[in-house]
């Protein structure tokens, strides 16, 4: 199929990027020397410069002289392909020329920058060219699908992250399916009377938006429900749904995306040996204090007396799950505030190990609960029995103290089942059983499966601000990527397993991080799903036969640009 | 030869971390030797230690590899993978009698330009005092 091709016709187009090529590179030499290399003696080679390739002007006239020399392969040398790869890709596409059949060289960043003396930059940016030129004339044509998708969403969880990814998404052109598995939407925030930072009651936040989702006609709230399957890629996975209360298979549909939004729990103090106590004790986590506010709008003991002195006890199995849960401070600070407010005389033992307090209102709130006379220890071990406390104050010897309740800070964790649902979608946990984001600072909220997205506190410790935040972030990922009407371009740099080579040994299904790659038990090999593939190459790295090509880097490629550069 | 030795070193960068970091290099106009030549990949993973024999054997003075610092790589864990396969070769080129002291593997991030420097500059050093690749006159393809 390669020797129709004996006619190749390469333009390899030099750009001067202004002074910053041509002062550093001497183009002319390179005009000259190449032509007259012997790789190219049978073949045909045009060498041009230009001032200025990535201008308007400069696209124009590579365009017309791809069209005008009917070239069959095309080597730009200018910048680094991360400023203006796109840009020359789309010249060829403009053209007849396919854009898998050109190759841009770095004679700026890698060459023209770096090295003070022409002509050793001359040098290498030749030997650079050369590599490339050989390269691309092992380079196939590669053909881009377009693919329909849907642009409807799962969101998985109706607290207040599913509900507000919910609202943020849904529309008169997409569908948005909220599936919760308790029997009304609200999540944690049932829990809470008054939201942090000042306990200002503004809990109708909740509730309005429980109401706007409800009113909402594109949303489809499925209760006591939860995921059976998913099966697909970004633009189209295959969903059913499982109704919980009778474990009948429940609604099946498409959608274009998935967003985890299923939260967190507390950990079990029951757990922590020095926070055992029995159901009868005056002790209480976080989320019982919560409900007893709302319950009955104050904080009392079980005999229904307010307690005249209380120890709150932050980091309850920080030390154990190794990481903090971020909102505890916050919300131990609101509790003594109530405390404070509900009676003058209260006395507060605060223990503490750090002080969280990463918002900007925080601070203010602290000194302010702190100059109503609370008292605050930072301690470096501390250990219950009831509401009898053991505490060691930091380079200070042990101290103890009783106090009429003790409210415990436990750490938060991953709402039970999302193990089962990251194994659903073949995403990673992180080491803290929290799910694994695709990239902490770069894409945070979604998963390394295109398209599987979380937000909430089941991505890690996360308040009301932050669930907010991602739930946003992530339906603007959403609704950029699935435009109603428009299809997706899939990569088409992807794994492609030539199957008389695959010997079944199936240890790219074992790497690839993706799951893009399956047995087909029937024939003995493994199959690369295009749509899900990423192009990384790993399997193509370790296939013991050869079997595997990975698409634009082939090993025939690569062994050519090796050759060249080398030679 | 009266010509300074100019090594030959195949460097795989991987397009998300090493080779934005040699491109910021550049950016800052900062220097190092015109013997390192970069060829591009996806992923350090994608460099089947077979292009390594390839190149070594072609007269590569060096290999370097580049790739993301480990729990960064762009698709996950694809430099784990690179490490250990690293690892394995170094063990087959000794055991083979050839230089595996001409392979390296280093991490760099896109951030890092003054350590894309600082290691092609070394590397390039280092190999420079090595001499020629004496494998390329031995055996061939």
């Amino acid at each position: 199929m390669e020797s129709k091709k004996t006619s190749s016709k390469i333009g390899v187009y030099i750009c001067e990027c202004g002074p910053n090529i041509a002062d550093n590179i001497d183009i002319d030499t390179i005009i000259a020397r190449l032509p007259s290399l012997e790789e190219y003696q049978n073949k045909e080679l045009v060498v041009k410069r230009y001032k200025l390739l990535c201008s308007n002007e400069g696209k124009e006239f590579l365009e017309n002289e791809i069209r005008e020399n009917e070239f069959t392969h095309l080597v730009v040398a200018a910048c680094s392909p991360r400023d203006h790869d796109t840009t020359f890709i789309n010249v060829c596409k403009k053209t007849q020329l396919n854009p898998y059949l050109y190759k841009m060289v770095n004679i700026r960043e890698q060459c023209a920058w770096i090295i003070p003396d022409k002509e050793k930059a001359t040098e290498k940016a030749i030997r650079y060219i050369r590599a490339a030129t050989s390269r691309v004339l092992k380079q196939s044509e590669l053909i881009e699908k377009q693919l329909d998708i849907d642009p409807g969403v799962l969101v998985i969880g109706g607290g207040i992250s599913g509900i507000e990814t919910a609202l943020s998404l849904a529309g008169k052109e997409r569908k948005v399916y909220l599936v919760e598995k308790s029997s009304e939407l609200g999540g944690k925030m049932n829990m809470f009377k008054e939201l942090l930072p000042r306990q200002n009651g503004n809990r109708d936040i909740i509730e309005k938006k429980i109401e706007e989702v409800k009113k909402n006609e594109s949303i489809t709230i499925f209760l006591e429900t939860e995921l059976e399957s998913a099966v697909g890629f970004l633009g189209n996975f295959e969903i059913s749904l499982k109704n919980i209360k009778n474990n009948q298979p429940g609604a099946e549909f498409t959608v274009g995306a998935i967003v985890a939004a299923t939260g967190f729990r507390l950990t079990d103090t029951g757990k922590l040996a020095q926070y055992k106590y029995s159901k009868e004790s005056e002790v209480y986590t976080s989320l019982e204090i919560e409900n007893m506010i709302k319950r009955d709008g104050k904080i009392v003991l079980k005999s229904g007396k307010e307690p005249e002195s209380v120890g709150l006890i932050h980091c309850v199995g920080r030390e154990e799950k190794g990481y903090c849960s971020q909102i505890c401070c916050n919300y131990m600070l609101k509790f003594i505030s109530f405390l404070q407010q509900q009676s003058d005389s209260i006395k507060i033992k605060d223990f503490y190990r750090d002080m969280c307090l990463p918002h900007k209102e925080d601070q203010g709130f602290f000194e302010e609960v702190k100059n109503k006379g609370a008292d605050f220890i930072r301690i470096s071990d501390v250990k219950i029995k009831g509401t009898h406390v053991e505490y060691t104050p930091i380079g200070k010897d042990k101290k103890e103290v009783d106090v009429d309740m003790v409210i415990l800070a436990p750490a938060m964790e991953p709402e039970k089942g999302t193990e089962e649902l990251a194994e659903l979608f073949n995403v990673p946990l992180s080491e803290t059983n929290f799910f694994q984001e695709e990239h902490q600072q770069l894409n945070p909220v979604e998963t390394s499966i295109e398209g599987i997205f979380i937000v909430g506190a089941c991505h890690g410790p996360a308040g009301i601000s932050e669930s907010m935040l991602q739930a946003q972030a992530a339906s603007g990922k959403i609704s950029t990527r699935l435009i109603p009407g428009k299809k997706i371009v899939p990569e088409v740099k992807v794994s492609e397993i030539m199957e008389d080579f695959c010997m079944g040994c199936r240890t790219c299904m074992d790497i690839c991080s993706y799951g893009a790659i399956t047995f087909d038990g029937e024939l003995s090999v493994c199959v690369v799903n295009e749509a899900i593939c990423r192009g990384c190459g790993n399997c193509a790295g370790s296939c013991p036969s050869g079997a595997i090509r990975a698409k634009h880097f082939t090993s025939a490629q690569i062994y050519q640009e090796i050759i060249e550069a080398i030679r | 030869m009266s010509k300074e030795f100019m090594p030959k070193i195949i460097s795989f960068l991987c397009k998300w971390c090493t080779y934005s970091g040699a491109d910021l290099a550049g950016t800052n106009r900062m220097k190092y030797p015109p013997s390192i030549l970069p060829l591009r990949v996806m992923c350090s993973s994608r460099v089947n230690p077979v292009f390594l024999i390839k190149s070594f054997l072609h007269g590569a003075d060096g290999v370097l590899i580049g790739g993301c610092h480990p729990g960064d790589c762009h698709y996950q864990s694809g430099n784990y993978y690179t490490r250990r396969r690293f690892a394995i070769l170094t063990t087959i080129f000794d055991s083979l009698g050839l230089e595996s002291e001409r392979l390296k593997l280093s991490w760099i991030s896109a951030a890092e330009g003054t350590k894309f420097v600082r290691v092609s500059t070394e590397f390039n050093e280092k190999i420079k005092s090595m001499g020629e690749n004496p494998a390329k006159k031995k055996i061939f393809l």
